[in-house]
Protein backbone atom coordinates (compact mmCIF):
# COMPACT_ATOMS: atom_id res chain seq x y z
CA UNK A 1 0.00 0.00 0.00
CA UNK A 2 1.64 3.30 -1.06
CA UNK A 3 2.06 5.60 1.93
CA UNK A 4 1.05 9.04 0.73
CA UNK A 5 -1.42 8.34 -2.08
CA UNK A 6 -4.13 11.00 -1.96
CA UNK A 7 -7.56 9.50 -2.05
CA UNK A 8 -10.81 10.74 -3.44
CA UNK A 9 -13.67 10.94 -0.95
CA UNK A 10 -15.27 7.86 -2.43
CA UNK A 11 -12.00 5.89 -2.26
CA UNK A 12 -11.58 6.92 1.38
CA UNK A 13 -14.99 5.59 2.33
CA UNK A 14 -14.31 2.40 0.40
CA UNK A 15 -10.98 1.95 2.18
CA UNK A 16 -12.61 2.40 5.59
CA UNK A 17 -15.29 -0.17 4.68
CA UNK A 18 -12.64 -2.63 3.43
CA UNK A 19 -10.58 -2.32 6.59
CA UNK A 20 -13.62 -2.83 8.82
CA UNK A 21 -14.42 -5.96 6.82
CA UNK A 22 -10.82 -7.20 7.08
CA UNK A 23 -10.90 -6.91 10.87
CA UNK A 24 -14.25 -8.68 10.94
CA UNK A 25 -12.89 -11.57 8.87
CA UNK A 26 -9.58 -11.76 10.67
CA UNK A 27 -10.75 -13.31 13.86
CA UNK A 28 -12.88 -16.33 14.46
CA UNK A 29 -13.20 -18.20 17.67
CA UNK A 30 -11.58 -21.62 17.20
CA UNK A 31 -14.65 -23.17 18.79
CA UNK A 32 -12.59 -25.55 20.96
CA UNK A 33 -13.79 -24.07 24.28
CA UNK A 34 -17.53 -24.38 23.53
CA UNK A 35 -16.94 -27.86 22.05
CA UNK A 36 -15.05 -28.99 25.16
CA UNK A 37 -17.64 -27.66 27.65
CA UNK A 38 -20.57 -28.75 25.52
CA UNK A 39 -19.17 -32.28 25.45
CA UNK A 40 -18.31 -32.69 29.14
CA UNK A 41 -21.50 -31.09 30.50
CA UNK A 42 -23.67 -33.07 28.07
CA UNK A 43 -21.91 -36.35 28.99
CA UNK A 44 -22.07 -35.68 32.74
CA UNK A 45 -25.76 -34.71 32.53
CA UNK A 46 -26.66 -37.68 30.35
CA UNK A 47 -24.78 -40.18 32.53
CA UNK A 48 -26.52 -38.69 35.62
CA UNK A 49 -29.84 -39.27 33.88
CA UNK A 50 -28.88 -42.89 33.00
CA UNK A 51 -27.82 -43.55 36.61
CA UNK A 52 -31.22 -42.44 37.88
CA UNK A 53 -33.22 -44.08 35.12
CA UNK A 54 -31.49 -47.48 35.28
CA UNK A 55 -30.60 -47.36 38.97
CA UNK A 56 -26.86 -47.87 38.85
CA UNK A 57 -23.93 -45.87 40.19
CA UNK A 58 -20.52 -45.32 38.66
CA UNK A 59 -17.56 -45.86 41.04
CA UNK A 60 -16.72 -42.14 40.69
CA UNK A 61 -18.67 -38.90 40.44
CA UNK A 62 -19.21 -38.27 36.73
CA UNK A 63 -19.20 -34.50 37.36
CA UNK A 64 -15.47 -34.75 38.06
CA UNK A 65 -14.95 -34.73 34.26
CA UNK A 66 -16.24 -31.14 34.27
CA UNK A 67 -13.58 -30.24 36.84
CA UNK A 68 -11.01 -32.14 34.76
CA UNK A 69 -11.87 -30.03 31.71
CA UNK A 70 -10.57 -26.92 33.49
CA UNK A 71 -6.94 -28.00 32.82
CA UNK A 72 -7.19 -28.16 28.99
CA UNK A 73 -9.27 -24.95 29.11
CA UNK A 74 -6.47 -23.07 30.90
CA UNK A 75 -4.00 -24.43 28.31
CA UNK A 76 -6.28 -23.28 25.47
CA UNK A 77 -6.65 -19.78 26.95
CA UNK A 78 -2.86 -19.47 27.23
CA UNK A 79 -2.35 -20.69 23.66
CA UNK A 80 -4.93 -18.17 22.42
CA UNK A 81 -3.21 -15.34 24.29
CA UNK A 82 0.09 -16.24 22.61
CA UNK A 83 -1.31 -16.29 19.08
CA UNK A 84 -3.86 -13.47 19.30
CA UNK A 85 -2.70 -10.35 17.47
CA UNK A 86 -5.64 -8.14 18.34
CA UNK A 87 -7.69 -7.42 21.41
CA UNK A 88 -11.32 -6.56 20.88
CA UNK A 89 -13.33 -4.13 22.97
CA UNK A 90 -15.75 -6.85 24.04
CA UNK A 91 -13.10 -9.41 25.07
CA UNK A 92 -12.62 -8.17 28.63
CA UNK A 93 -16.38 -7.88 29.23
CA UNK A 94 -17.08 -11.39 27.92
CA UNK A 95 -14.22 -12.86 29.94
CA UNK A 96 -15.76 -11.23 33.02
CA UNK A 97 -19.18 -12.72 32.18
CA UNK A 98 -17.71 -16.25 31.89
CA UNK A 99 -15.73 -15.80 35.10
CA UNK A 100 -18.92 -14.79 36.93
CA UNK A 101 -20.66 -17.80 35.35
CA UNK A 102 -17.93 -20.14 36.68
CA UNK A 103 -18.27 -18.58 40.16
CA UNK A 104 -22.05 -18.99 40.00
CA UNK A 105 -21.75 -22.67 39.05
CA UNK A 106 -19.28 -23.12 41.91
CA UNK A 107 -21.72 -21.33 44.23
CA UNK A 108 -24.60 -23.57 43.16
CA UNK A 109 -22.50 -26.72 43.71
CA UNK A 110 -21.45 -25.42 47.11
CA UNK A 111 -25.07 -24.69 48.05
CA UNK A 112 -26.16 -28.12 46.86
CA UNK A 113 -23.42 -29.84 48.86
CA UNK A 114 -23.70 -27.93 52.12
CA UNK A 115 -27.14 -26.32 52.41
CA UNK A 116 -29.11 -29.55 53.10
CA UNK A 117 -26.77 -30.57 55.97
CA UNK A 118 -26.79 -27.05 57.37
CA UNK A 119 -30.59 -26.99 57.14
CA UNK A 120 -30.76 -30.31 59.00
CA UNK A 121 -28.59 -28.91 61.81
CA UNK A 122 -30.68 -25.73 62.02
CA UNK A 123 -33.90 -27.75 62.12
CA UNK A 124 -32.46 -29.90 64.91
CA UNK A 125 -31.73 -26.74 66.88
CA UNK A 126 -35.37 -25.74 66.57
CA UNK A 127 -36.51 -29.28 67.31
CA UNK A 128 -37.97 -29.98 63.87
CA UNK A 129 -37.50 -32.80 61.41
CA UNK A 130 -38.65 -33.52 57.85
CA UNK A 131 -41.00 -36.45 57.53
CA UNK A 132 -42.17 -38.24 54.39
CA UNK A 133 -45.84 -38.85 54.91
CA UNK A 134 -47.90 -40.94 52.49
CA UNK A 135 -51.23 -39.16 52.07
CA UNK A 136 -53.11 -42.45 51.75
CA UNK A 137 -51.27 -43.87 54.80
CA UNK A 138 -50.14 -46.86 52.69
CA UNK A 139 -46.66 -46.68 54.24
CA UNK A 140 -45.45 -45.58 57.67
CA UNK A 141 -43.97 -42.09 58.01
CA UNK A 142 -40.26 -41.89 57.24
CA UNK A 143 -37.76 -39.30 58.52
CA UNK A 144 -35.81 -37.78 55.63
CA UNK A 145 -32.96 -35.30 55.21
CA UNK A 146 -33.60 -31.87 53.71
CA UNK A 147 -33.11 -31.79 49.95
CA UNK A 148 -33.26 -29.27 47.14
CA UNK A 149 -36.11 -30.21 44.80
CA UNK A 150 -35.52 -30.01 41.04
CA UNK A 151 -32.18 -28.32 41.69
CA UNK A 152 -30.67 -29.09 38.29
CA UNK A 153 -33.24 -26.68 36.77
CA UNK A 154 -31.18 -23.84 38.23
CA UNK A 155 -28.06 -25.12 36.45
CA UNK A 156 -29.97 -25.11 33.14
CA UNK A 157 -31.02 -21.52 33.85
CA UNK A 158 -27.42 -20.56 34.60
CA UNK A 159 -26.14 -22.29 31.41
CA UNK A 160 -28.34 -19.97 29.38
CA UNK A 161 -27.21 -16.60 30.74
CA UNK A 162 -23.52 -16.32 29.62
CA UNK A 163 -24.48 -18.02 26.35
CA UNK A 164 -27.16 -15.41 25.65
CA UNK A 165 -24.81 -12.52 26.51
CA UNK A 166 -22.03 -13.94 24.29
CA UNK A 167 -24.48 -14.54 21.45
CA UNK A 168 -25.92 -11.01 21.68
CA UNK A 169 -22.54 -9.26 22.01
CA UNK A 170 -20.92 -11.24 19.21
CA UNK A 171 -24.13 -11.25 17.17
CA UNK A 172 -23.71 -15.01 16.90
CA UNK A 173 -27.14 -16.49 16.20
CA UNK A 174 -26.43 -20.18 17.08
CA UNK A 175 -25.59 -19.16 20.66
CA UNK A 176 -28.68 -16.95 20.93
CA UNK A 177 -30.82 -19.87 19.71
CA UNK A 178 -28.98 -22.22 22.10
CA UNK A 179 -29.70 -19.89 25.03
CA UNK A 180 -33.39 -19.60 24.05
CA UNK A 181 -33.59 -23.42 23.95
CA UNK A 182 -31.95 -23.59 27.41
CA UNK A 183 -34.38 -21.00 28.84
CA UNK A 184 -37.31 -22.99 27.41
CA UNK A 185 -35.93 -26.26 28.81
CA UNK A 186 -35.48 -24.58 32.20
CA UNK A 187 -39.22 -23.85 32.25
CA UNK A 188 -40.01 -27.43 31.18
CA UNK A 189 -37.63 -28.80 33.85
CA UNK A 190 -39.59 -27.02 36.60
CA UNK A 191 -42.40 -29.50 35.90
CA UNK A 192 -40.39 -32.69 35.41
CA UNK A 193 -38.71 -35.22 37.68
CA UNK A 194 -35.03 -34.71 38.57
CA UNK A 195 -33.86 -37.54 36.26
CA UNK A 196 -35.48 -35.82 33.28
CA UNK A 197 -33.96 -32.50 34.38
CA UNK A 198 -30.56 -34.09 33.76
CA UNK A 199 -31.67 -35.15 30.29
CA UNK A 200 -32.88 -31.59 29.60
CA UNK A 201 -29.54 -30.31 30.95
CA UNK A 202 -27.68 -32.52 28.45
CA UNK A 203 -29.80 -31.11 25.60
CA UNK A 204 -29.15 -27.57 26.88
CA UNK A 205 -25.37 -28.16 26.89
CA UNK A 206 -25.55 -29.44 23.31
CA UNK A 207 -27.67 -26.46 22.21
CA UNK A 208 -25.71 -23.78 24.09
CA UNK A 209 -22.15 -24.92 23.40
CA UNK A 210 -21.63 -28.13 21.46
CA UNK A 211 -23.55 -27.19 18.30
CA UNK A 212 -22.36 -23.53 18.24
CA UNK A 213 -18.85 -24.91 18.91
CA UNK A 214 -19.03 -27.21 15.86
CA UNK A 215 -20.24 -24.30 13.69
CA UNK A 216 -17.49 -22.01 15.02
CA UNK A 217 -14.87 -24.70 14.41
CA UNK A 218 -16.09 -25.17 10.86
CA UNK A 219 -15.98 -21.40 10.20
CA UNK A 220 -12.49 -21.17 11.71
CA UNK A 221 -11.15 -24.04 9.59
CA UNK A 222 -12.72 -22.58 6.44
CA UNK A 223 -11.18 -19.20 7.19
CA UNK A 224 -7.79 -20.79 7.87
CA UNK A 225 -8.00 -22.68 4.57
CA UNK A 226 -8.86 -19.50 2.65
CA UNK A 227 -5.92 -17.67 4.25
CA UNK A 228 -3.38 -20.29 3.11
CA UNK B 1 -19.13 25.31 2.97
CA UNK B 2 -17.42 21.94 3.27
CA UNK B 3 -15.13 21.21 6.17
CA UNK B 4 -11.56 20.52 5.06
CA UNK B 5 -10.54 16.88 5.36
CA UNK B 6 -7.90 16.17 8.01
CA UNK B 7 -4.62 15.91 6.01
CA UNK B 8 -3.21 13.42 8.52
CA UNK B 9 -6.04 10.99 7.87
CA UNK B 10 -6.50 11.76 4.20
CA UNK B 11 -3.68 9.49 3.12
CA UNK B 12 -4.14 5.88 2.16
CA UNK B 13 -1.97 4.02 4.65
CA UNK B 14 -2.68 6.24 7.66
CA UNK B 15 -6.41 6.02 7.01
CA UNK B 16 -6.13 2.23 6.67
CA UNK B 17 -4.30 2.03 10.02
CA UNK B 18 -6.89 4.21 11.75
CA UNK B 19 -9.78 2.25 10.19
CA UNK B 20 -8.30 -0.96 11.59
CA UNK B 21 -7.64 0.47 15.04
CA UNK B 22 -11.08 2.07 15.40
CA UNK B 23 -12.53 -1.48 15.41
CA UNK B 24 -10.30 -3.05 18.03
CA UNK B 25 -9.00 -2.28 21.50
CA UNK B 26 -5.42 -2.79 20.35
CA UNK B 27 -3.56 -4.49 17.52
CA UNK B 28 -0.03 -5.77 16.99
CA UNK B 29 2.15 -4.06 14.43
CA UNK B 30 2.47 -7.32 12.47
CA UNK B 31 -1.32 -7.57 12.22
CA UNK B 32 -1.62 -4.04 10.84
CA UNK B 33 1.22 -4.70 8.39
CA UNK B 34 -0.48 -7.86 7.15
CA UNK B 35 -3.93 -6.29 6.77
CA UNK B 36 -2.69 -3.13 5.05
CA UNK B 37 -0.26 -5.00 2.76
CA UNK B 38 2.44 -2.49 3.61
CA UNK B 39 6.15 -2.81 4.25
CA UNK B 40 7.49 -2.59 7.80
CA UNK B 41 9.52 0.55 7.05
CA UNK B 42 6.66 2.39 5.38
CA UNK B 43 4.22 1.42 8.11
CA UNK B 44 6.66 2.50 10.86
CA UNK B 45 6.88 5.99 9.39
CA UNK B 46 3.09 6.38 9.16
CA UNK B 47 2.53 4.93 12.62
CA UNK B 48 5.07 7.41 13.98
CA UNK B 49 3.20 10.30 12.31
CA UNK B 50 -0.10 9.17 13.83
CA UNK B 51 1.60 8.88 17.20
CA UNK B 52 3.13 12.37 16.95
CA UNK B 53 -0.29 13.98 16.44
CA UNK B 54 -1.69 11.95 19.34
CA UNK B 55 -4.10 9.83 17.31
CA UNK B 56 -2.61 6.53 18.47
CA UNK B 57 -0.55 5.14 21.35
CA UNK B 58 2.32 2.81 20.58
CA UNK B 59 3.62 0.37 23.18
CA UNK B 60 6.77 -1.69 22.78
CA UNK B 61 7.32 -4.74 24.96
CA UNK B 62 8.74 -8.25 24.90
CA UNK B 63 6.56 -11.30 24.36
CA UNK B 64 8.24 -14.73 24.56
CA UNK B 65 11.65 -13.05 24.16
CA UNK B 66 10.59 -11.28 20.95
CA UNK B 67 9.95 -7.54 20.65
CA UNK B 68 6.31 -6.75 20.19
CA UNK B 69 4.76 -3.44 19.16
CA UNK B 70 1.10 -2.80 19.80
CA UNK B 71 -0.95 0.17 18.63
CA UNK B 72 -4.08 1.57 20.18
CA UNK B 73 -6.30 4.43 19.05
CA UNK B 74 -6.60 7.36 21.51
CA UNK B 75 -9.68 9.43 22.40
CA UNK B 76 -8.25 12.23 20.22
CA UNK B 77 -7.83 9.71 17.39
CA UNK B 78 -11.42 8.52 17.70
CA UNK B 79 -12.66 12.12 17.61
CA UNK B 80 -10.52 12.91 14.55
CA UNK B 81 -11.68 9.74 12.77
CA UNK B 82 -15.34 10.54 13.47
CA UNK B 83 -14.94 14.11 12.19
CA UNK B 84 -13.19 12.76 9.10
CA UNK B 85 -16.00 10.30 8.36
CA UNK B 86 -18.63 13.01 8.94
CA UNK B 87 -16.79 15.33 6.55
CA UNK B 88 -16.58 12.56 3.94
CA UNK B 89 -20.30 11.91 4.28
CA UNK B 90 -21.00 15.62 3.84
CA UNK B 91 -18.93 15.67 0.66
CA UNK B 92 -20.63 12.62 -0.73
CA UNK B 93 -24.03 13.57 0.70
CA UNK B 94 -24.40 10.03 2.05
Amino acid sequence: MPNEKQLSEKESLQLITDMIQKVKNSYHDKGVGPLLWGTVVAIASFVSYLQLEYDFKLPFDIWLIVLGAIIPQIYLINQDKKTQKIKRHEDAALNAVWLVYALTIFGLSFYQSFAPNAAEQIMKTYGWQLVKHQIDNSKPDEIISPFTPSFYSLYILVYAFPTMITGLVKKYRPMIIGAIIAYSLFIVSCFTETKYDFLLGAISALACWFIPGILLRRMYLQQKKSNV
Amino acid sequence: MFKELDPILHSQLRLAVMSLLINVKEAEFTFIKEKTNSTAGNLSVQVQKLKEVGYIDVAKQFKENYPQTTCKITAKGIEAFESYVNALQAYLKV
